[in-house]
This record gives C-alpha cells, structure tokens and sequence, in this order.
C-alpha cells in the first residue's frame, strides 16, 4: 500500500536525521585552543634586584632574622631580574593599597592582553558565547567577568562565570568548565582569562610563613580563546585530550597548608604551611593514578603492570621503603608544562617523572624570566616551547598545577600543527637558557648568610645599595 | 493612584469568557484538530468491516522477515531519539538556613548600633528613614561579627559566618535527603563579596570529606543573581556527568562588608541585605525522579554590561575617605525594568501558551504596519505560571516587577514576606521565597515557578521549574515556626 511505503520512508528520513545530528553533536565535543597571548608588562613595572632588595628593606617591622630569611628565599627562588610587579608596590605604598589600584592592575592587563587576543585571531568580542575568568584574589562587585563584558560591549546572551580564590591551579579549572561547556554539542566559542591579583593581597605584617607569598609571586596573566566548532579546526593550535582534577580537601592537612587567614596581629596574609611539600606529592600521587592510564601507551601500561606485579609478589618490598616501579613518561608525553611554583616543585616533579633537564627547562626558564605568576604559568611555559619551536604536529603537552586546597589539576593537549610564535618570549628567547648560571641575587645579597645581629648594621647596607646603582 | 472612571462590569464579564474561548481553542488547536480525524478514522473502520480490514491486510504480502525488520527499526530509532534528548535536571531538595534569634536586628538595635557608629547624624537619619520604607521586619538577622559596634570585620570572622550558614544548610539538606557526602559529583558555590583562599568550595570539601575526583567551582563577584547562575553551571556540567547529581550553594557573606563611609548611595547595602543561605541538590538520576520536588524547564541568562549605565549601576569602589562599599545608583529600577524586558523576551517563547505568544505577535505586526500608537500587548505571564519567586531585593524592585508584569498582591506575597522576615539575603533570596509558597501548602503537582533574579554587573536570570509532586505541610525549614503568622500587611512607612 502507498500509504504503508510513505510511512516507511517517512521512518527511514526520520532516522537518518536523528542518526545525522548525533553524529554532528559527537563532532562539536572537542575542545580546541585557537590561541592564547601572555601578558607582557611595561619595563617601569620591572623588578631587578635593587628594587627586590628595597622592598624587603621598606618593611621596617622585619628584624635581621626575617630580612635574612627573605634575602635567602629570593637567592633561592630560581627567579631573575626581570620579573614584574604591580604598581603600588614598587611605588612603595604595597602596605595600603587602594580598590582603585587592584582595578588599575587587572584593567592594564585585560586592556593589552585581551586587544591583543582578539586581533591576532580576527575573532569579534560579539562572537564570544561563554567567558571564563579566574583571578584568585580580588572579587569585586561587579565581577570582573562583568568588566571585560562592558570594555568589549560583547552580547547579552553570552555566559559568564567568574571563578574566585581557587589558587594557583584555577586556570585549568576554567578549562574544566569551557570543555564541559562545549560538551553540551552547541557550537561555541570561549574566552578563558586567567590572572593573579597581587596589588591587595600585600602581607604587611611580620610572619615568616605569610612573608614568602610577598616575594614569590610576580605579576602575570594570559587570555585564551577556545571553541569546539570542528570547522574552526584548521586554525586551531592545539586540541584538549583529557583533564584530570584531583581535590584532596578531605585531608585536614592537606586543607590548611595553605590558607589566607591573619596573623597574631591582625594582619591578613597567605600562611604557606611546613607540610605544603608533602600535601602537593599527596596529590600529585594521586592525579598521576588517575592520569596514567591515559598517558601511557599499551605497551607502556602492559609494562607498568607486569612490573607492579613483579615488585609485590615476587620481590617483596623492604621495610617500609617502597622503591616506585619505573614509569618512562616520555613514551606517552613529549612535553612537560609544569607549574612554576618554585625550583623545588619542578625538582619535585622532574624527580618523580625520571625527567631529564631538557624535559623541565621550559618551566625553569619561565619561572627564571616570569617568576612565579600563579595559575598563568603554563601559558608562559608552553610559549617558551612554542618560541623554541619544540612544538610540532601530534606532539603531547603535558601541563601539571597546584593549588591551594589541597588540588592538582593536570591535562593532557595534542598539538594540531607545527607552531612557531615566539609570543612573549619574542625579545627574550635567544637569551635563554643562559650561558651563565650565576644567581644574581646571590651576587648581591649573598652576604646575609654571615650576617649576625652584632655585625649587622641596617642603615650601612641600605646606604650601600643606594650608591651600588 | 490611577484616576480611571470605574470598568464596565457586565462588557468586561463577556470580554472574560471571549478571552477564555479564544485561549482554550489556540492552546488546544492540535488536540481539536484530531479529534475529529480520529472520529473519521474510526468511522471508516466500522463501515469497512472486519472481513475487508483482514483481507487489506492479508494483501500487504508481509511475512515474519519484514515485521521483525520494520519493528527492530522502529524500536532502534526510538531508542536513539529518546538517548539523545537532553538529560531532565531534578531539583532532589533544597534546605535554606534558619538563623537563629541570637542574630536578630530589630529596628531598635539596628538604629542604636547605627547612632554609635556612625559619627555623622545626617547619615543615621538617612538610614533611619531607609528602614522605615524598606519593607524589612523586626526578625531579619546579621551575622554575630555585625553585632560588635563597631562591626568586626576581620577574616575569620567571615569565614565563621560563612561556616555557619553553609553548614547549617548542608546538614539541613542531608537530613532531608539522606544525601551522602561521599556521593556528591560536583559542586558550585557562589558568594559574591567573600572570596577567600582557599575558596569556599575548598571549605566544603573539607568538612564534608567529599570525594577527591569531585568537580567544584568557586564562582565570586556575580551578585544576587549568581544562584541562578550556578544552576545553569550545575545544569550543562550535569548535561555531561550522567547519573550525577550536583550540591549547589548559594549565599551572601556579610561579615566583610560593613561600610563605615557617609555615602548616602553606599549605605543603602548596610539596610538591607542580611544573613542568609542556601543548600540545592540537583541530580539527573532516573531513580531521583520519583522523589525530587521540581524539574528544571528553563534558565535564561541576559547581561546588560555592554551599556556603560547598567554596568556602573551597582558598584563597588572606595569613597573619597577610602572606605570601600557598594554604591546602588538612583537608575537601578530602570535599568532593572530594561534587563527584565529583555530576558522576557527570550524566556516568553518559552514558556507563554500560543494563544498569548499569537496576541503579541499580532499586535507586534499592528503596530509596525497598521498603527503605531497601538498600545504594544504585555503578555499575560499569569498564564505560562502558577507561582513567581522575585528576587527580593528591596521593597522597590517588588513593586517595579509586580507592575511590569501586572501581577496580583498573591503572586508577589512570597518576595515581600521574604524581605520581611529575612531580608535581602542575596542570591539565596529566591529559595526562601520557593519554600515560603511551600509552607503555605500552595505548591500543587504540575504546577510552574519562575524565579527571576538580578544582580549587579547588569544581569537578569530567570530559572523556570515544574513542580513534580504536591508538596505537603507542615514543610521543615526556615519558615516552619512563623508561618502561622504570615501574611503581614506591610505598611508603606514604619515610623520609627
């Protein structure tokens, strides 16, 4: 009957539509990184070591053996001379800082790095869908997701989410948030921004475990646009495998190693416990559990297992000293993004991945001419990689973070094309890695170490750093 | 008071049942469009007769390979329409914090804290006469710091109340739900004017021992809209976790943000927001269908920060003495009128039965070609909505909204008894209200909410929900020991 064939092709187009829109919904689940700039901050804005040494000289409520022990934390930073800082604080008013000034500090940074972003990948503000920005220590109201919305006039549909306070591995909890976004199989388009406010968050008081966060961290900030529009594919840099987050808050110590708090005095500061070392292998132990599995190629893992088996049964551990069966990392991952947290967490990691010099010198180096710029460093890490051209096609990015609460963030990018943009490195990357290792605050300030209170004479070295330079 | 001559009784009594008429035929159009194919169908069967239907059939040549081949088909293709759906968000529970009477701030402590606070009588008169009008109630609550005079401000302070409210309503939605901690997904919490570190999501993890592969999200800075937002953030991470569900947190730390200037626009805050949280279980669980209270319909999200003035509206900055607080601009009801028509805008095709979507649309149509003094046609939202959660932001956003959308006294009761009994607790205020209607017994099965909020940045979110079960008092929750007394009539001023 006619009316039984009409139905059936009726059926069959029906199928073929719904068939035909699943698969196109699959297509829209990736996530691809267009581009990304990294915020490059005045030269007035430059810390060299005469500035360094002034700002830990200005707080006239440190004794010697504070002062000593920050003059020994900036030799021991594995930072150089040319790192940045905001305004305030090296035009000495870092102690009382204004709400203008936060503003001022993230308006110089959005109004660079985001103008830049939007003309090198000839993308309209108006064509953004979702917009993430994370900046852990200022939430003003309105947010600042609702700032760059009003600077760029985007849509009134678009989605923003301002994530706050979730420290150093925030950027990729954006990420987290665009993927499952973009999962939803809507063709969108993201602009993912991560920062770090430093201008309010100033320790003005005089205990050593919040006095480190003053000198570590350095300003920074990237801005990434994101789609997951398959036809954007081509232009695309890299493309996101898979993101693990791990969240060890459970743990009591693992929460309160890190914490911003006040101290005896009142003063609000960011106490950095002794046990943060151990909270940040906890979790990185952890994350890497849940991570292996989709490094390691077959073989790789085939290994791995045989090789656990083998240590448990048929060697059974010594007292209490489990030797870690041997993992090669390098068989599932080409590079190595790490969090410029400090020499010590790139030691860490490099130490426990069996990593060679060669695998962690982008971080080293990043952390050498950026400092420590917080939940940013993986962008400056992985330019480093793309100004020395290691970048090529199919490559595996790994980018590892640490955050306070206890987290560890890690994901894994596949590079779509071979890359080549110098970026922020573009002055810089032919001084890298330097001829010399001679720490430059070890120069200057390597006198400390012989210092005593009897010796020490406060106003003779002040006057001895003024003539210096 | 509009000076209208009296309407036409017995006309508008006969325009009633024409409206009634012509919106049962528009919304049921395809119903009465089969009815009668059907009845002509069945028809045609019973003249036929059973002899002639059986040798039709007889006909059509089918043998077992070809019914088993179209029903397999049949059966496969229904499988994947109904897998590639998107995943219906239940609304499981929610719990909202009961402060306790120790917190509260009668108008009486209110004033006396402010005279020994403040230094300049203008600004205690100002805030004096803000009070009168603001709606409030002699039970709203502030946290224990704001009770020192002057107010304690420091950051375990705030991390105390924060403590305090957040608890209390996690283990009030523990208690009803039976959730487990060590079952939760993922995890949004949203605060606008605290956010330490690490976050209040970091918090959560830590009391409640949550699993380490949980997802969390600290959102900050978004206003008294955020919960809404939060949920459209719970709602796409749940799109892509199945068989999750999500623990939303929704509150307003007030500890840090006591303004100590004379900023007349910048005290406003300090009247009227108050204490308040609360706890949200979403899940996209088949098994939590049968015991969830609401399903998620809609959420629409419209931000106005592209206009200069609707972005500096609601401010936070430094006065000229440096002390920092929000300043609210004298624009706020217009540009909150603005972001309300355009969400409706998008959330109207919605949720709006055809036969109002049709009036619109026609009366759009009139007025571009035929006649462009023809009044534009408001549609009547009272139809798409049994129920409406307005954010209660202050006596005059209430009263904006009830006009724009020509709402009864009834339909707005919950906002104004919130901000009566509770305050302006922010982005939690909508859930008070959900669980005011709640208590008076008035929320039945199939019945729709809209809750809408605003916050500053400009933002307008509405959230709509079905109600999938009657929900039965007396209800557990903030309201449980004052309901009897609600509603109140509000008076206009309370002299003080």
């Amino acid at each position: 009957m006619e009316i039984l064939a009409t139905l059936t092709m009726l059926l069959i187009l029906c199928s073929i539509y719904f068939l035909w829109k699943l698969y196109s919904l699959q297509r829209t689940t990736n996530c691809y990184l267009i581009d990304y700039v990294c915020f490059k901050p005045p030269p007035d804005r430059m810390v060299n070591r005469k500035t360094a040494g002034e700002i830990i000289e200005r707080n006239r409520t440190l004794g010697l053996s504070e002062y000593k022990f920050l003059l020994k934390v900036i030799i021991n930073s594995g930072m150089g001379v040319e790192t940045y800082a905001p305004r305030n604080i090296l035009e000495g008013r870092e102690a009382s800082p204004t709400f203008d000034d936060a503003l001022q500090e993230m308006d110089e940074f959005i109004d660079t790095t985001v103008n830049d972003l939007f003309k090198k990948t000839n993308i309209s503000p108006r064509d953004v869908d979702l917009l993430v920005i994370n900046i852990s220590g200022f939430s003003p109201a309105p947010s600042l997701a609702s700032r760059i919305v009003q600077r760029y006039k985007m849509r009134e549909d678009v989605k923003a989410y301002n994530v706050s306070g979730m420290g150093c591995s925030a950027s990729l909890i954006s990420i987290d948030l665009v993927r499952n976004t973009f999962k939803s199989g809507k063709k969108t388009i993201a602009l993912a921004i991560s920062s770090e406010s430093l201008s309010p968050n100033w320790y003005a008081g005089k205990d050593k475990s919040m006095i480190l966060s003053n000198i570590l961290f350095r300003t920074g900030g990237s801005a990434m646009l994101l789609t997951n529009d398959p036809a954007m594919r081509a232009r695309a840099k890299m493309r996101l495998k898979c993101l693990i987050r791990t969240h060890t808050g459970a743990n009591d110590n693992a929460y309160n190693c890190a914490m911003q708090k006040e101290d005896d005095a009142g003063f609000v500061g960011m106490h950095l416990g002794k046990n943060l070392p151990k909270a940040a292998v906890h979790a990185f132990v952890e994350n890497f559990q849940r991570l292996i599995p989709k490094i390691l190629p077959y073989r790789e893992l085939a290994l791995y297992v045989y090789r656990t088996i083998k240590q448990k049964v048929v060697k059974p551990p010594g007292k209490g000293n489990m030797a870690m069966t041997k993992i090669d990392f390098r068989t599932g991952i080409d590079h190595f993004c790490i969090h410029t947290g400090g020499p010590a967490v790139i030691d860490a990691v490099r130490r426990g991945l069996r990593l060679s010099e060669y695998d962690t010198e982008p971080s080293s180096m990043a952390l050498h001419r950026w400092g420590n710029t917080s939940s940013t460093s993986l962008w400056y890490v992985l330019s480093y990689m793309e100004a020395k051209k290691r970048l090529k096609k199919r490559d595996r990015v790994l980018m590892i973070t640490f955050g306070t609460g206890f987290k560890c963030n890690s994901c894994i990018w596949e590079v779509n094309k071979d890359l080549g943009d110098a970026g922020v490195w573009e002055e810089s990357i032919n001084n890298y890695p330097p001829q010399t290792l001679v720490n430059p605050y070890l120069e200057m300030y390597g006198w400390v170490a012989d210092e005593t209170e009897e010796t020490f004479n406060r106003e003779a070295r002040v006057e001895e750093l003024r003539t210096l330079y | 008071m509009p000076t209208q001559p009296l309407p036409d009784f017995s006309s508008s009594v006969r325009l009633k049942y024409v409206k009634l008429g012509y919106q049962y035929l528009v919304n049921h159009f395809l119903t009465l469009l089969l009815i009668p194919m059907i009845a002509t169908c069945v028809l045609e069967l019973v003249r036929r007769g059973p002899e002639e239907l059986i040798s039709m059939y007889n006909s059509l040549e089918l043998d077992v390979i070809h019914i088993l081949c179209s029903s397999f088909v049949i059966i496969f293709i229904l499988t994947v329409y109904f897998m590639s759906r998107p995943r219906p968000v239940y609304l499981v529970d929610y719990a909202c914090f009961k402060p306790s009477a120790s917190c509260r701030v009668p108008f009486a402590t209110f004033m006396e804290h402010t005279s020994m606070i403040c230094e300049d009588p203008k600004s205690v008169q100002f805030q004096t006469r803000i009070l009168e009008r603001s709606g409030l109630g002699e039970e709203t609550c502030l946290p224990p710091a704001n009770h020192y005079i002057p107010p304690n401000p420091t950051m375990e302070a705030a991390r105390a109340e924060a403590q305090l409210v957040i608890f209390s309503a996690i283990d009030d939605l523990i208690k009803k739900t039976g959730l487990q901690p060590k079952h939760i997904d993922l995890l949004v919490v949203n605060c606008s004017l605290f956010s330490p570190t690490p976050s209040l999501s970091a918090m959560i993890v830590n009391k409640y021992k949550l699993r380490s592969n949980i997802k969390s999200f600290n959102l900050s800075g978004m206003g008294c809209s955020a919960g809404l937002l939060s949920i459209d953030l719970a709602r796409d991470l749940l799109q892509v976790h199945p068989g999750s569900n999500a623990l939303v947190i929704s509150t307003e730390i007030i500890t840090p943000n006591f303004y100590k200037g004379n900023r007349r626009d910048m005290l406003l805050p300090n009247c009227l927001f108050r204490m308040g949280a609360a706890a949200i279980l979403l899940s996209n669980r088949r098994r939590d269908a049968t015991r969830a209270k609401y399903r998620l319909l809609h959420v629409v999200r419209t931000h106005k920060g592209a206009d200069d003035r609707a972005y500096r509206c609601v401010y936070q900055e430094e006065d000229s003495d440096g002390h920092c607080g929000i300043s609210l601009s004298k624009d706020l009801m217009a540009i909150a009128g603005d972001a309300l028509k355009s969400n409706i805008t998008t959330i109207g095709p919605l949720v709006l039965p055809m036969s109002e979507q049709l009036l619109f649309f026609f009366t759009l149509v009139g007025r571009r070609l035929i006649n462009p003094n023809l009044r534009p046609y408001i549609p009547d939202f009272k139809q798409a909505f049994e129920h409406f959660c307005i954010h209660a932001g202050g006596r005059a956003v209430i009263d904006e909204l009830q006009k724009s959308l020509q709402l009864s006294a009834e339909h707005v009761e919950a906002s104004r008894m919130t901000l009566h009994r509770f305050g302006n607790t922010s982005s939690s205020s909508l859930w008070y209200e959900l669980n005011y209607i709640e208590s008076k017994g008035r929320m039945k099965r199939g019945d729709r909410v809209w809750q809408i909020g605003f916050g500053s940045g400009f933002k307008c979110n509405s959230a709509v929900w079905k109600c999938l079960r009657t929900v039965k008092t007396p209800v557990d929750g903030p309201w449980a020991e004052c309901i009897h007394r609600y509603p109140v009539d509000i008076p206009e001023i309370v002299k003080l």
